[in-house]
């Protein structure tokens, strides 16, 4: 079977600003943070973090209250997102006219129902009860959100979750390209959702020492990627989804084109669990071009992982001076988790749509809170403080996860 | 509380159903009460009573089979 162009015909997501999907990408071109100080009440020690929720998700509304019943947080925002790419892709739920046997799921969670399980660990440990409710199971088992999704929109083919730590949604996004590009599916619906404020889950990464630290004042600029003060990465929840279609089936219907998909490339450091590699990086960067038929002379943007660790962030700037060379220094380089923050398995989902929107509005938000650049991630055009409008014809994103996990996406823009 | 009480706290809270619904010839599914709900329905009772249903207890119909059978439950292990 001849291989298909890919089209992406929708994108939604649960916007940490408490709007729309433009006003998303407004706020992250005007450089505007997303990032609040966090205080739970849990007792004896309450959390006490720079986060990112999702203000104004009318869980109810959007929904039900009985579908909603059945979900834990990040199926809710999981699925309300594939609602919300759905209806922008022009694309009806419930009855649909023509046979959706064939379409399918592919869904990237890095935690699954961790609140559900955390709720029955309190019940049993805390309360001393016996046993927990019986929803705890459907809550929370990492396919939850895929399998609602399948379920509401009536889609009869594949329908599977990919967990791989902060690469969850990138490399889900990327299998969906592949079963579109086949021929197997014309249409996927693809993205990530995770909701990482469970108590135990926060803690944790507390531990790691990898968490930025802040307060009420200073948290909306506690995550800094690629500068000499960065102090770590700021935890989000989250929800985004995409659909990609089959390009002739797109046209056929008269979907709006927001961009094509023309590349996906992964691989593995194999050499240590949370210290990357460049070299393993620079295998997911190549692939996805040449997958993507770019050269580098192509590419005019790249939405960096850019976590804003001490750890990371020079690294991913060496991946990107191997693969472009003397070219680096005009690559646009921006991280958008220091607005959006790090939304783990939906990381890769809104970074997707970040890229996916510069190459629609030819304008590229900025790495919020960059001052002074860290000497070790020189060399590549940091765009910083304002958005910058200007020709982009290809881009990447990249999604790099603890365990070595590379994944890397190529998108094209397309004549509006 | 007594059984009736309970169901519609119950719907109210899980499914959004109004209380002036729940009446006693209403149908569970009508009322959006499938398998899994039932399951966390029957737990709440079990929480809520301090009463043990058994595994192979016949799923009530309706809002007055339910609250009869919680009933007869209630009598019999108090």
């Amino acid at each position: 079977m001849s291989q298909r162009r890919v089209a992406i015909t929708g994108l939604g997501l649960i916007s940490p600003y408490g709007g729309d999907l433009p006003d998303f990408f407004a706020r992250l071109l005007a450089g505007e943070s997303a990032v609040h100080f966090l205080r739970t009440d849990d007792i004896p020690r309450p959390l006490t973090i720079p986060f990112v929720s999702s203000p104004n998700f009318d869980v109810d509304g959007v929904l039900g209250r009985p579908l909603a019943s059945t979900m834990d947080r990040f199926a809710q925002l999981g699925t309300a997102a594939a609602f919300a790419a759905w209806a922008d892709a022009g694309l009806t739920r419930g009855q649909p006219a023509e046979n959706r046997e064939n379409w399918g799921v592919a869904w990237g969670t890095a935690l699954g129902g961790t609140l559900a399980y955390e709720k029955g660990y309190r019940e049993l440990w805390q309360k001393g009860r016996e046993r927990v409710s019986p929803l705890s199971v459907i809550l929370g088992m990492n396919n939850a959100a895929n399998a609602h999704i399948s379920i509401q929109l009536g889609l009869g083919g594949v329908s599977m979750s990919h967990t791989v730590a902060c690469a969850s949604s990138a490399i889900a996004i990327g299998e969906a390209f592949r079963r579109v590009r086949s021929g197997e599916a014309p249409v996927m619906l693809t993205g990530g959702s995770d909701a990482p404020q469970a108590y135990g889950v926060a803690r944790a990464w507390e531990a790691l020492r990898v968490m930025a630290t802040g307060d009420e004042t200073t948290s909306p600029q506690a995550c800094r990627p690629f500068s000499a003060d960065r102090n770590g990465l700021v935890l989000g929840e989250g929800g985004a989804a995409l659909v990609l279609e089959d390009w002739d089936h797109a046209l056929a219907r008269g979907a709006t084109i927001l961009a094509e998909m023309v590349g996906y490339g992964t691989s593995c450091d194999h050499s240590h669990l949370v210290r990357p590699e460049a070299t393993g990086q620079e295998r997911a960067l190549n692939a996805a071009l040449a997958d993507g038929g770019l050269c580098i002379a192509d590419v005019d943007y790249v939405n960096a992982h850019g976590t804003a660790t001490a750890e990371g962030d020079p690294v991913e700037v060496a991946a990107l001076k191997l693969v472009f060379g003397e070219q680096a220094g005009r690559l646009a380089v921006s991280a958008t988790k220091s607005m959006h923050g790090h939304l783990l398995g939906a990381a890769g989902a809104i970074e997707a749509i970040v890229t996916v929107m510069a190459l629609r509005e030819q304008s590229i938000p900025p790495t919020a809170h960059l001052q002074e650049i860290e000497p070790a991630c020189l060399g590549v055009d940091h765009v910083t403080s304002a958005r910058r409008d200007v020709p982009v014809r290809a881009a990447l994103s990249n999604s790099f996860a603890f365990g070595g996990s590379n994944a890397v996406l190529a998108f094209r823009a397309v004549a509006r | 509380m007594e059984s009736l009480g309970l169901i519609r706290e119950f719907l109210q809270d899980r499914l959004g159903v109004a209380p002036d619904l729940v009446v006693s010839d209403a149908q569970l599914d009508t009322l959006g009460v499938d398998s899994l709900m039932m399951l966390e329905l029957m737990f709440e009772f079990e929480d809520r009573f301090g009463i043990t249903l058994s595994k192979d207890l016949k799923s009530p119909q309706t809002v007055g089979e339910m609250v009869a059978l919680m009933d007869q439950l209630r009598s019999e292990q108090s």
